[in-house]
């Protein structure tokens, strides 16, 4: 399969950006592959009441 | 051939936690960040907590293979990209802002967070301890 891409002028004013974060990439230019992933864990379990019990210590 | 990339106003505040401001081309990014985030109601750390591994840490996360039988042809009628300005508070977590042109660009990033509130007056309520950990 053949896939075309004809990239004509590109002129851009004023980019007004608050954060990025998390591997993420903000490009000004050309690349030939990108792969970002993520995994974010915030199950409701995660959410703990009670006595303030340490996290699993090593070896436990 | 890449085009080139030109900028004539970048204005930034904060670059953290092994992020990068790259000026100019590069050949490879690969950017790795793991977070294990914990919020307490109130200010308490016991010195050996987060060394235990979690599965988000672990389990591996499958990727797109860049299938190779697609030709691709770029014909770049303009050689230059142009930005007149940037404003750009915060880069973070091993995030790159690149003024430039890059071939092969990895980036994963894990994060868990846990919350621990203190136990409330009413009797219903009840220890709960993470799932996986």
């Amino acid at each position: 399969m053949n896939y075309t891409v004809v990239n004509r002028e590109v002129q851009i004013g004023d980019i007004y950006l608050t954060a990025v974060t998390s591997s993420s990439i903000f490009l000004i230019g050309d690349a030939d592959v990108i792969q970002l992933a993520s995994a974010f864990d915030t199950p409701p379990e995660s959410l703990i009441v009670g006595p303030f019990v340490p996290l699993t210590p090593k070896g436990s | 051939m890449k085009r080139l990339s030109v900028v004539q106003l970048l204005n930034s505040k904060t670059f953290l936690l092994s992020s990068v401001l790259q000026i100019g081309d590069s050949r490879e990014i690969n950017a790795r960040s793991n977070v294990l985030a914990v919020q307490r109601q109130y200010e308490l750390f016991y010195g050996s907590e987060g060394e235990v591994t979690f599965p988000v840490f672990t389990k591996p996360i499958p990727t797109l293979d860049v299938p190779v039988s697609v030709q691709t042809y770029r014909l770049h009628e303009s050689p230059v990209i142009s930005v007149r300005s940037i404003y750009l508070i915060a880069a973070s977590t091993a995030s790159v802002v690149h003024i430039g042109s890059t071939s092969t660009v990895k980036g994963e990033t894990r994060i868990k967070h846990i919350r621990q509130l203190a136990e409330s007056t009413s009797p219903q309520a009840s220890t709960r301890m993470t799932k996986d950990g």
